[in-house]
């Protein structure tokens, strides 16, 4: 997926949540054209470091560490894209309420002290902040070909507490725009972001191959699916950053239908697939020889009963979850996909590379981890 | 007759997309359409023993006996079809009765959907139609000296107003030559019709012309057929992407298709493209029986040595590779023809765009991951083929049904072990998206009611939700312990009655 080099960005960026798996995507393309003075800010800063880039160690939802950080950094743009990971199954009930409290502290908690603290300390001029394109969905029903005019969801509509939260989040930055003093502020929403150095959605699905479970599919696979290489959502959110510092530049406000600050946009590939085939490319591409005759297909509904009777056993049995649950065979079911057109039009985002390349990127990625390198990205295979 | 000359030969297939000779959607649809003209002279024999091919053989009751289906969609056209237009044949002048037979002589399955067409286009789409034929005629007649045929290929347009003129140099065996010979009745139609549509054919006929004519005259050094994808769809441009243009604008001309049709030159382009690379497609055993190649060196050399190699049983993998990279290039032209077709206005030419557009997904659905293209002449049977043109016949959402079926289909036939796997998938998926672009079936006023709300996530409503939350679970868990004491009693009392 050879980028053509991005638009540049001559100026001090922070990277909030710079070492995680879109943040050091998003340092990494910074530091290609090299005249951006890049720092980042994570709560632990060990991995995924690059060179020519400055790393501060803080928690975002402690006010004075972040102060602390912006007056020494002075970013003129900060990209926020920290986020705790999402609690895969396997979990009791006691982790997962914790989590929830996590991310609530995080990503409402954290944003708006970020909000405030670059709103406060001046010299920031464009905020950029990583959404989800799950906002407007409740990971439920079919989602087809939504664009920006979908609302946000909040409970009981939206049941994903993760995704509410990363909506609170969205609706604090953008309502921060021009609040404060000239700062500039806009949201994206990537929509299943893989690539390399994922650590949920990757993952997850070579673990099914390594189980051997290539050989099921649940519901008919007519459900089209939007996924995003990583290096798509990194680029995006530079070009959202030098169109913020651009409308900053203006001395008048820029026209309704060209406006990008304050506003959210969908992040995508561009080029939805059905959901399974997404999944069989992935494990083809790993290996797996499973020819589409082999494959053993459980209709949507009997797979809400098998996980039905498996959750009922396994709660009576502790409060965890199984393997296999209801959200799972939803979510493998479901229509999702997004229209870009917005970005296209205003961003002037071009999803650079196809989903096929992404693919066999990170795939390959994982591949070498696990022979090349050992250590690391194996424990993230096996553990997740 | 080499590969060098098959570039020639191929392109007769040109008008064979829009008007072609070859029968592509099988015959089906020529007698299906036929008979609901019932009313219309049948000038030759050779029609009704066409006609009468049809009465079914035993083969085909058995077949339809276990495809009901099938024979319910055959019943349903027969009865319930309707020309939109019909020709007014007491107006008819002595010429134009003339341009009719020729039309029925020289067209196996466009002869219907022309004779329906509205009445302002009637006569210009027919004539259109011959002067192509005419050139496809001249051009694929191998019995005439490329010293001749350049120039007359060339200068054809200007023949096309000349009243007595004809051409008899077509050699006896070819079966099209009485059009040529009596082509002074399609000039003197051709002089009938008004300024604006004559100065279309006329452009088209100069333009296909000249383009044959290159082919023709680079037949000699051309000698392994269509090198790159470019020539592949530079070819396809000349025979069927310039007919494509050509009835587009005399839809337009005659206030029957949005003008718009016209700001987007590629849309016409690619409902062109589609119909002919699916003929290429399906029609690759055929033309390799007469040494003819037509699918570029570009794609299959990167699975065979020789194009021949394709069709060796060795190479079947290989050969299902390359089919479906074929069957890529046209699918991505799909969306393109969604998009054109929403721009027709009038129902008649909305059905002869139509038609053939399902029958060529249907038929590249039939052609994708299916070895039997290389082992003889496949193609969609004849209830299918019903069922796609009542669905043709309606509007274009049904056409998008159409589509999107096959779409499906495709997908569900896709392997992932073949390289083109994803491409595919992403085609498949464009064609869905484009659907769902031009007929949404959710708005932000369709999502569930009370979607738009925005509640205040204070520590009060959450705690409001927390106790309804709680309230849910202990439900669930009384049915859970129902359901699992029912089961545990229903468990023991089987094991106490074995």
């Amino acid at each position: 997926m050879a980028p053509d080099k991005p638009r540049n960005v001559s100026t001090s960026v922070l990277v909030i949540g710079g070492c995680g798996f879109l943040g050091h995507h998003i340092v990494s393309q910074l530091l290609e054209p090299s005249t951006a003075k890049v720092s980042v800010l994570d709560l632990r800063t060990t991995h995924n470091r690059l060179p020519n880039c400055t790393y501060y160690d803080a928690d975002i939802t402690s006010p004075t560490a972040v102060r602390e950080i912006l007056q020494k950094a002075k970013p003129q743009i900060i990209i926020h894209t920290a986020s705790p990971p999402v609690v895969n199954d396997g979990q009791s009930s006691a982790q997962r309420n914790g989590a929830k409290q996590l991310y609530y502290k995080v990503n409402v908690e954290g944003t708006r002290n970020l909000i405030e603290q670059a709103g406060e300390v001046g010299c920031v001029k464009a905020f950029v902040c990583t959404s989800s394109a799950s906002v407007v969905h409740d990971t439920v029903s079919n989602l087809a070909n939504a664009d920006e005019r979908w609302p946000i969801l909040r409970a009981p509509l939206q049941r994903e507490y993760y995704s509410e939260t990363k909506g609170k989040a969205e609706e604090i930055v953008l309502h921060a725009n021009r609040k404060y003093g000239d700062m500039l502020t806009v949201a994206l929403r990537p929509a299943g972001i893989f690539g390399e150095g994922d650590m949920q959605f990757t993952p997850n699905l070579l673990k099914a191959y390594e189980k051997g479970q290539t050989k099921f599919q649940l519901g008919d696979n007519d459900n089209l699916f939007d996924t995003t290489y990583v290096g798509n959502v990194a680029y995006a959110h530079i070009l959202a950053a030098v169109a913020l510092m651009e409308t900053h530049a203006l001395t008048t406000k820029p026209l309704d239908h060209e406006k990008v600050d304050g506003e959210a946009f969908f992040i995508t590939n561009g080029q939805p697939v059905y959901f399974w085939d997404f999944v069989r490319m992935v494990w083809a591409e790993a290996g797996d020889k499973t020819e589409p005759g082999q494959v053993w297909v459980i209709g949507k509904d009997t797979g809400l009963m098998l996980a039905s009777m498996g959750e009922w056993a396994f709660w009576l049995a502790g409060g965890w979850t199984p393997n296999l649950t209801r959200q799972k065979v939803k979510y493998s079911c479901m229509t999702r996909f997004y229209c870009i057109d917005k970005a296209r039009r205003r961003l002037g985002y071009e999803p650079r590379g196809g989903v096929e390349e992404g693919v066999k990127r990170t795939v390959g990625w994982f591949r070498n981890g696990m022979v090349g390198r050992g250590g690391e990205e194996v424990v993230i295979v096996v553990i997740i | 007759m080499g590969c060098a000359s098959s570039m020639g030969e191929g392109c007769h297939g040109g008008v064979r997309i829009a008007f072609r000779r070859r029968d592509n959607f099988g015959d089906s649809t020529k007698s299906l359409l036929h008979s609901c003209h019932d009313r219309l002279p049948r000038p030759t024999s050779r029609t009704f023993s066409a006609f009468a091919a049809k009465m079914p053989s035993a083969r085909d009751v058995v077949y339809y006996l276990f495809h009901i289906q099938e024979l319910r969609a055959i019943i349903h056209w027969k009865t319930w079809h309707k020309p939109v237009h019909e020709r007014d044949e007491s107006k008819e002048s002595r010429d134009l009765k003339e341009c009719y037979r020729f039309l029925d002589l020289t067209s196996r399955s466009f002869v219907a959907v022309i004779q329906e067409l509205h009445p302002e286009l009637l006569v210009p789409v027919c004539v259109f139609y011959l002067i192509l034929r005419s050139l496809d005629t001249v051009e694929d007649d191998m019995t005439i000296s490329i010293e001749e045929k350049e120039p007359l290929l060339r200068d054809f347009y200007t023949h096309i107003d000349h009243e007595n003129w004809t051409y008899d140099g077509n050699g006896p065996e070819e079966k099209d030559r009485e059009v040529l010979v009596k082509f002074d009745c399609v000039t003197r139609e051709f002089n009938k019709i008004k300024d604006e549509y004559k100065i279309i054919i006329n452009d088209i006929t100069k333009r296909m012309g000249n383009g044959m004519a290159d082919y023709a005259k680079n037949a000699g050094d051309n000698s392994s057929g269509v090198k790159t994808i470019e020539d592949y769809e530079l070819y396809c441009h000349y025979v069927a992407g310039l007919v494509g243009e050509g009835v587009t604008r005399l839809f337009v001309t005659a206030k029957l298709a949005n003008p718009a049709l016209l700001q987007r030159p590629e849309l016409m382009e690619s409902m062109g493209q589609l119909l002919q690379q699916t003929n290429i497609i399906r029609d690759v055993w055929e033309d390799n029986e007469h040494k003819r190649c037509f699918w570029p060196k570009e794609v299959w050399s990167k699975y065979v040595d020789e194009f021949s190699d394709l069709f060796l049983l060795q190479n079947r993998e290989k050969a299902l590779q390359c089919s479906s990279e074929m069957v890529l290039m046209a699918l991505n032209r799909a969306e393109e023809c969604l998009l054109y077709m929403a721009g027709v206005k009038e129902q008649s030419v909305f059905n002869f765009v139509a038609i053939p557009q399902s029958m060529a997904i249907a038929t590249l659905e039939l052609c994708f991951q299916n070895l039997a293209i290389f082992d003889r002449n496949v193609k969609i049977t004849k209830g299918s083929a019903c069922q796609l043109m009542t669905e043709s016949t309606q509007n274009v959402q049904l056409v998008c049904e159409v589509f999107r079926r096959y779409a499906r289909k495709i997908h569900r036939k896709n392997n992932p072990s073949d390289p083109h796997f994803l491409d595919i998938n992403v085609a498949c998926g464009k064609i869905e998206r484009s659907i769902e672009s031009i007929f949404p079936t959710q708005t932000p006023r369709t999502l569930p009611h009370g979607a738009d709300q925005t509640v205040a996530m204070d520590s009060e409503e959450e705690a409001k939700r927390k106790a309804q939350e709680a309230e849910a679970k202990k439900d669930v868990m009384y049915w859970a312990l129902a359901i699992f004491a029912t089961l545990g009693i229903i468990t023991a009392v089987m094991v106490v009655a074995a």
